[in-house]
């Protein structure tokens, strides 16, 4: 497969091909857009008329509410019909709110299901066929943890937030469906955009990583999205390349929002627990009850570095490991570089050297193919100091993503075979989302455990971390 | 997405109030109006933010436009949204401090009973094992098909937050009158949400909080500008005309209940059922306000019942 997809690149007439079809398929799709707003337009004008026809109704026969009632009181000048809104007001300068409702949860049955995407311990993702559009879907279904608690509070957010978000480079949330029997509500399904790859996936298949051009496409959708969330309030807290889908159009967007929260500014106090392991900040693990959005670019980060060696860029064996492979390729945290980083409750724990060897991060060495501006951001990224961190603002404005060579437009990405579209997957390569639970809480022991032994070996690395 | 509007009832959702087989509309109104009332009790009792509270109420009118009233008993809705809502929010409630507040509230030692000077009688109150266990499971089976029925769209944006900062864009809150105003200004806005004309579902935030601040100043005398400064909030004057109207009517709306079912805590569907034999109208004529979904209701409860204790 690794061959073929090189021979692809190199191929002109099949580049060729597959534009014109990309082009044909552009165009078909516009063709449906339009059709569909025709539609709507019709369904809007339909709607119309019967909210006339049904105010009329009620207009003329009062009655109609009144018989059944005892005291036709004073009171039924406030009838209900008056209250809907009025729909022939000119529209002048006054905003107006998009007609959005709440309609009732379909039924699972009325998808068809084509295959299963990912079968974990009690995550289920699969493809599936709307009978009634026959437009395919993920469905993801919710898990029920806690039920003594009824639906978990993580479901019900994590489409809350899908549904108030509405983005190219976040996964649409099309409905929620339950299960046929209504009369307890357990099967809970996310009706999400299908997209053929997930990155994790992706990379692992791919036999040498992604071009320095796609790399930057990659980032920069993910960037976006991120942006558009951070603007709105919403930290994801859980990014890393399994939740990053791909479509063969070179589409990407953020998926698994069961992690993600509103947050105000001051920040709250939240919970530690979130981010997997590998892509989870220096500030979380040193226990910060207050964080915000640089933890999500830190994320970014880790996932920039994967993007070019197709290997999760810190992958520690627990949360003690994590901080020691931190300090090792980032730095030792200094009062300077990081002002107040002691006080933080697991940092009192660990004993960093005074003088040590090296200082600074190793990431320029790490990465020597990367232009200045490439390896000046994934440094800045991977910031010791959340505040040094860009936000993806920021980052969506640096110079890295104006150098040669530019990023490669969507639409002349390669496709890859998608293992979501064919046969059940297999993968478990990075650790599971951290279960909810109790804060997790670096203890004494942990770090003497771990750090008695590492100190001895890396003695020669330069720096060493101890406990007091 | 926007931080500051609503979904909004749609005609269709608001005319099948007056389909042929729903209750007759004031026992749908006094059903709306006790239920909310209580909900805003057990708000202060559970210690909530006012804005738990509000949404609570909120969600609670939208799915009543979408099952029938007569469903579910309904102080077990009102219990049910309130646990919905404060589990989604910074300060979630245990089934049992829920359970216990509304042990209390529809006791005889209520703080809610109008007209009685209650006695506080803690075994009035007192819930045992069993009876905790079955509430519970009340609870979250209406949970359940309140989520199902709303399409698991929890979204409330509420006026409250707007108000204040039209006041202040207004200039209203300095001067004299302006701490009433602004305390006026959320009383409506709270009084609005036990109205059974249910205006948080067929109004944007922005022209419930322009009302709601024209009624306010208007009763603290304090001047507003001469122009149309609602239109500044996109706020219509035929719309704002409503509106007024509807936040003035609860009033007469609050003393009408009591005329009727006097000075009670809580209302239940056997109130309902025995108003409607009044009226000369059989309970369970239509579907759902009937016995035999009762059963089928109490038969769900032994099952749930049944399924834990197993
Ligand atoms: N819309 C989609 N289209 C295609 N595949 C998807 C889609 N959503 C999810 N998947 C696949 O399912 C996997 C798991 O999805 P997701 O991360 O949303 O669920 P999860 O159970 O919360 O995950 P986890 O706990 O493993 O992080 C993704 O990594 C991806 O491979
Ligand atoms: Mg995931």
């Amino acid at each position: 497969m690794a061959t073929k997809m090189k021979s692809r690149w190199a191929d002109d007439e099949e580049d060729a091909e597959l534009e014109a079809q990309r082009k044909r398929e552009k165009e078909e799709k516009k063709r449906a857009k339009a059709e569909k707003q025709r539609k709507l337009d019709e369904q809007a004008a339909q709607l119309r008329l019967q909210e006339e026809q049904a105010a009329a109704a009620a207009t003329e026969s009062p009655s109609n509410q009144r018989e059944l009632s005892s005291r036709p009181s004073k009171r039924r000048r406030l009838s209900p019909e008056s209250a809907v809104p009025q729909t022939d007001l000119p529209p002048a300068k006054l905003l107006r709110f998009p007609g959005v409702e709440w309609k009732r949860c379909r039924s699972v049955e009325d998808y068809e299901k084509l295959n299963d995407i990912e079968e974990g311990a009690y995550g289920w993702v699969s493809r599936a066929k709307d009978m009634t559009t026959g437009k395919v879907v993920a469905l993801k279904r919710l898990k029920m943890e806690n039920a003594q608690d009824g639906i978990p509070v993580t479901g019900i957010r994590e489409i809350q937030t899908l549904m108030d978000c509405e983005h190219p480079n976040i996964v649409a949330l099309q409905e929620v469906v339950v299960g046929e029997d209504t009369s307890k509500i357990e099967n809970i399904f996310l009706v999400l955009d299908f997209l053929e790859h997930d990155l994790k996936t992706l990379l692992e298949d791919m036999s040498e990583p992604f071009l320095n051009s796609e790399i930057k496409t990659l980032l920069l959708q993910l960037t976006s999205g991120v942006n558009y969330l951070h603007n709105n309030w919403i930290l994801h807290r859980d990014l890393k390349t399994s939740n990053l889908l791909l479509n063969n159009r070179g589409q990407l967007k953020i998926a698994d929002f069961g992690m993600a929260r509103y947050f105000g500014d001051p920040a709250p106090k939240m919970t530690q627990l979130v981010v997997t392991l590998w892509y989870r900040s220096p500030e979380l693990l040193l226990g910060a009850e207050k964080y915000g959005t640089a933890v999500d670019m830190w994320s970014i980060g880790c996932i920039f570095g994967e993007l070019l060696t197709k290997e999760p860029l810190l992958q520690g064996k627990n949360e003690v490991d994590e901080l020691s492979k931190i300090f090792e390729l980032c730095g030792i945290p200094t009062e300077e570089a990081w002002p107040g980083f002691k006080r933080l409750p697991n940092a009192r724990s660990l004993k960093l050297p005074k003088n040590p060897a090296t200082h600074g991060s190793v990431l320029r060495a790490k990465f020597p193919f990367l232009t200045s501006a490439g390896s000046s951001l994934l440094i800045s990224l991977l910031a010791l100091n959340p505040a040094k961190r860009p936000s993806a603002k920021e980052m969506l404005d640096h110079p890295f993503f104006a150098e040669d060579p530019k990023p490669k437009s969507t639409a002349m990405f390669p496709t890859f075979p998608s293992k979501a579209g064919q046969e059940k997957r297999r993968r478990r390569g990075t650790p599971n989302a951290p279960v909810r639970g109790a804060a997790p809480d670096i203890n004494v022991v942990d770090f003497s455990g771990i750090f008695a032994g590492r100190e001895d070996e890396e003695k020669g690395g330069g720096f060493s971390l101890k406990l007091i | 997405m926007s931080h500051l509007s609503n979904p909004l009832a749609s005609a269709a959702q608001l005319f099948s109030r007056t389909s042929d087989n729903a209750l007759p509309i004031e026992l749908q109104d006094s059903i709306r109006f006790y239920t909310a009332r209580l909900t805003q009790a057990a708000g202060i009792l559970l210690r909530f933010p006012q804005d738990i509270t509000a949404q609570a109420n909120v969600l609670l009118h939208r799915y009543w436009l979408m099952d029938d009233l007569m469903q579910h008993e309904f102080s077990d809705v009102s219990a049910a949204t309130i646990y919905l809502t404060a589990k989604m929010s910074a300060s979630p409630r245990s089934l049992r401090s829920i359970t216990n507040v509304y042990a209390y509230l529809l006791s005889p030692s209520s703080s809610l009973a109008s007209d009685t000077d209650p006695k506080n009688d803690p075994s009035s109150y007192y819930l045992s094992e069993s009876t905790y266990i079955a509430r519970r499971n009340r609870l979250l089976h209406i949970e359940g098909q309140i989520l199902a029925a709303l399409g698991f769209n929890t979204h409330v944006a509420l006026p409250h937050p707007l108000a204040i900062t039209y006041l202040q864009t207004l200039d209203a809150f300095h001067g004299k009158g302006g701490k009433a105003v602004a305390q006026k200004t959320v009383q409506y806005l709270n009084t609005a949400l036990l109205s059974p004309q249910m205006l948080y579902l067929t109004h944007q935030p922005c022209a419930l909080a322009t009302a709601a601040i024209y009624l306010a100043s208007r009763e603290a005398g304090v001047k507003m500008p001469e122009n149309e400064w609602w239109e500044v909030f996109d706020t219509e004057r035929e719309e704002l005309g409503f509106l007024v109207v509807g936040m003035k009517s609860l009033e007469g709306i609050a003393q009408e209940a009591r005329e009727r079912y006097g000075g009670g805590a809580m209302i239940s569907r056997d109130d309902i059922r025995q108003e409607l034999r009044k009226m000369g109208l059989v309970p369970g004529g239509g579907p759902g306000s009937g016995d035999a979904v009762e059963d089928e209701e109490a038969e769900m409860a032994r099952m749930l019942d049944a399924k834990v204790s197993a």
